[in-house]
């Protein structure tokens, strides 16, 4: 503890009275206790460790980073999802990857603050309070509107549209309405559209699944798969737009509320 | 008859066997490897069997004189070889290639030497690093220097070593500076005559910069250049307070070199903190420029700042260009740099005297460069605690990826991005080792939003004459050579071929991971070939026979 608190007093100085009065909680970590370093001003504290020493491959604001391959921590973890797990990936790091130890004198408490404002980024579904009906939405999403038309939750449905089977492990509720009442926003790039004229005079237009420089991915409406090489195409118009319409007038009030309450619960876990 | 043929036949087959045999045991023979010298390295250009630098030769053109591979065939390239390099991460070496062997450094700070033909290994060295390394950006290594029958390399724990290149064997380690404090070294060494020059990174934990000269045959340090003037030092007070002792400035790519002038050409990384410049105010001479240092002495010749008190990670770290072009009816000696902050310029390397320089991608930091090369800032655009959009992003419109120069067509080539990014600033005070970079950036649209391009420039008018788009962002290097081509790769794991004079795409093979690295070529026993790593591999190609 001495040698540890010691390094951490020296890191941390000038934090607050109430800082420093959690410096001095005994160090003894063990495996399934938990964080104990939690309050407000840990995650601040693990917020500024993280976007000082974190960020350059998850992104300053944790949402990840395509060309590191470096994860989005602020939904669900693949890699772990306690919070030892968590101090552990960051503590030892993970083989074979890029994600590198934490250096070896960086004291404990500190990387469970970092663990805190990881935390912080999420929050316990269950502790949700949704104005809508799950069953209910089930219901308008299965029989009473289209969203089956295009979209798949396990295994069902069709496939003009994200699948949703896990939808609410990374949406929030307030996401979850903003994509019905508004999808043009934040069109993610599997999801426009590629409008291409071959060589031999064809067109065809589907979502764009894929593409590189020299050749392109896409689905048509027929749900066939094509890959083509870019080199001597007659045509090519990128539609950046989705294909959903907006559910602000074609819906009441109450039925966004029940559908948000019913997307919610699609994830691995019951809530 | 079966029989008298099954019986026959073992004798019909032997000549053939044996022929097989003959020509196997041909390609295992080792190469007859001879020593590099100094003379062989200024006249590198005139071997072009041999790769025998980090950029092929020491004025940095990334062109070959081979002309095997031409416009007219390279649609028959077929792979010839594939080497993995066993540690996981991504490969950033441009290997060389000595008289039919070839040295390929690996993450993290590895070398083996293969057969060039093959592919096959004769040794490997792996340098035993410590457990608490400082590095910013992954566990790179991007290619050794030779001298002789020695192989330079820089580690991630901040030392050079020099391996026999024969045999693997360790001749010396000498730490460079202390890895602990935030040094670190990823960059091909380049050798000055009877010295191993080389320089540092670590610019994102408040590191003070330096250039280095080494003694081959000891290790011993002969002398050392500052990137930041201490106190009483010209350019000194260009840094508020001591702010000047963590400015960073790192060194973290290789240099050029004229031997007619006996000038090295460096260029220098980002102040630190790279994000807020509010405690280091001022110039922060000599961060973001490129030097001129005496090839004997390592003394500062001429300096030319690229970016004056940078606020945005706009590194110099870019591979300085020589190259005699025509420029105002006359045959000037220039640099030619296309720089991390979006602007491209010809500067005269003798002097360091701009000449001339423009945007070649988007950037909305700087409006201009006034008639010295200084940027004319636009109001603004640096870094707040809400956060504020500009380009280049903190990526760059190019980065360290090495540009090429082609003779024949007088064009200049760069890997080009044109993207934003927000940047946001923090306080944050230096604790040694520990990162140092005041902020950071995200991207607020995804990055198929944005797209590379290989942009071909004119460097007497700055005129973009062709530009090759390349999704989605890409961090390769350019190879040009004799035979009219441009080679590079992508991030999405294409290697590929263009017409230099045209850009036009002639050839392409997808290798499914990203180029990191710059394209070689070489050829052994008068067939040539290109290599290039793509993810983990370094594939190596070939005509059809």
């Amino acid at each position: 503890m001495s040698r540890l608190s010691g390094v951490f007093c020296r890191r941390m100085a000038g934090c607050t009275a109430l800082g420093l009065a959690i410096l001095l909680t005994p160090a003894t970590l063990a495996e399934d206790a938990g964080n104990l370093y939690n309050t407000a001003v840990d995650v601040r504290m693990g917020e500024r460790y993280f976007e000082r020493q974190c960020s350059r491959c998850h992104g300053f604001d944790a949402t990840g980073n395509d060309e590191t391959g470096a994860p989005d921590l602020t939904g669900r973890l693949t890699r772990g999802s306690t919070d030892v797990a968590i101090f552990n990936i960051i503590r030892d790091g993970i083989p074979g990857t890029a994600m590198l130890p934490v250096a070896a004198d960086v004291p404990d408490p500190q990387v469970w603050q970092v663990v805190a404002y990881l935390d912080s980024l999420r929050y316990d579904p269950g502790s949700v309070v949704l104005a809508g009906n799950a069953e209910a939405g089930g219901e308008l999403f299965w029989n009473g509107s289209d969203c089956a038309d295009c979209h798949m939750v396990n295994g069902r449905g069709s496939r003009s549209g994200p699948d949703l089977s896990r939808v609410g492990e990374n949406r929030t509720p307030d996401d979850l309405l903003a994509d019905m009442v508004n999808p043009q926003e934040n069109v993610a790039p599997r999801w426009w559209r590629l409008r291409v004229t071959g060589p031999d005079g064809v067109s065809r237009e589907g979502y764009r699944m894929n593409e590189d420089s020299f050749s392109l991915r896409i689905m048509d409406d027929g749900e066939n798969l094509w890959s083509i090489p870019k080199d001597g195409l007659q045509s090519y118009e990128r539609i950046e737009d989705s294909t959903m319409p907006s559910y602000a007038q074609t819906l009441s009030e109450s039925e966004l509320d029940d559908l948000v309450a019913y997307l919610f619960s699609l994830r691995r876990e019951e809530i | 008859m079966k029989n008298m043929l099954r019986s026959l036949l073992p004798a019909l087959l032997l000549p053939a066997l044996a022929a097989a045999q003959e020509q196997q045991l041909q390609t295992v023979i080792t190469p007859a490897f001879s020593p590099v010298t100094w003379e062989r390295l200024v006249d590198a250009k005139n071997e072009p069997e041999n790769w025998l630098m980090y950029s092929g030769t020491l004025d940095s053109q990334r062109h070959s004189l081979l002309d095997q591979i031409n416009t007219e065939n390279v649609s028959e390239l077929e792979m010839k070889w594939a080497y993995q390099i066993p540690v996981i991460d991504r490969a950033e070496t441009v290997p060389l290639v000595v008289d039919g062997i070839m040295f390929i450094t690996e993450a993290p700070s590895n070398v083996t030497a293969v057969d060039a033909r093959t592919g096959r290994v004769y040794w490997r060295y792996d340098h035993e690093l410590p457990e608490d390394l400082r590095i910013c950006c992954g566990r790179n290594n991007r290619g050794v220097a030779i001298l002789g029958e020695t192989l330079f390399m820089s580690t991630l724990d901040a030392h050079l070593v020099a391996i026999d290149a024969r045999t693997g064997n360790l001749l010396w380690n000498t730490e460079v500076a202390p890895h602990a404090s935030g040094y670190s070294k990823t960059a091909a060494p380049l050798i000055v005559k009877d010295l191993v020059v080389t320089g540092i990174a670590g610019g994102e934990f408040g590191i003070r910069g330096f250039i280095d000269a080494y003694d081959p045959e000891t290790g011993e340090l002969v002398w050392r250049t500052h990137t930041i003037p201490g106190p009483g030092e010209f350019g000194n007070d260009t840094w508020s307070g001591d702010s000047w002792a963590t400015g960073g400035s790192a060194t973290w790519i290789t240099g050029s070199y004229d031997a007619e002038l006996n000038q090295i050409y460096w260029g220098t990384g980002n102040p630190g903190p790279d994000w807020n410049g509010d405690v280091r105010l001022g110039d922060n001479l000599y961060s973001d420029s490129v030097l001129s240092l005496n090839g004997d002495t390592g003394e500062i010749e001429w300096y030319f700042q690229f970016t004056p008190h940078d606020v945005h990670d706009y590194d110099a770290i870019q591979i300085p260009i020589l190259a005699d072009i025509e420029f105002g009816g006359e045959m000037r000696n220039t640099m030619l740099w296309a720089n991390r902050n979006g602007f491209f310029y010809t500067l005269d390397r003798a002097t360091g005297e701009f000449l001339l320089g423009d945007t070649y991608a988007s950037v909305t930091w700087a409006s201009g460069l006034d008639p010295s090369g200084r940027p004319i800032r636009v109001p603004g655009m640096a870094p707040t605690y809400e956060g504020i959009m500009v380009s280049p992003p903190i990526v760059g419109a190019t980065n360290w990826y090495s540009p090429a120069f082609n003779p024949d067509t007088g064009l200049f080539y760069v890997t080009s991005f044109d993207g934003e990014q927000e940047f946001f600033k923090r306080d944050e005070d230096y604790e040694e080792g520990e990162r140092y970079t005041g902020g950071g950036g995200r991207y607020t649209q995804p990055m198929d939003a944005f797209h590379s391009s290989i942009r071909a420039i004119d460097p007497a008018t700055v005129e973009i004459v062709w530009e090759f788009p390349i999704m989605p962002r890409s961090s390769a290097g350019i190879t040009t050579t004799a035979g009219g081509l441009l080679f590079s790769g992508s991030a999405d794991g294409y290697f590929f071929a263009l017409d230099a004079a045209t850009g036009e795409e002639l050839w392409n093979v997808s290798l499914s991971r990203r180029v990191h690295a710059a394209p070689m070529t070489w050829s052994v026993d008068g067939e040539q070939f290109v290599t290039i790593a793509s993810g983990n591999v370094v594939f190596t190609f070939g005509l059809r026979n």
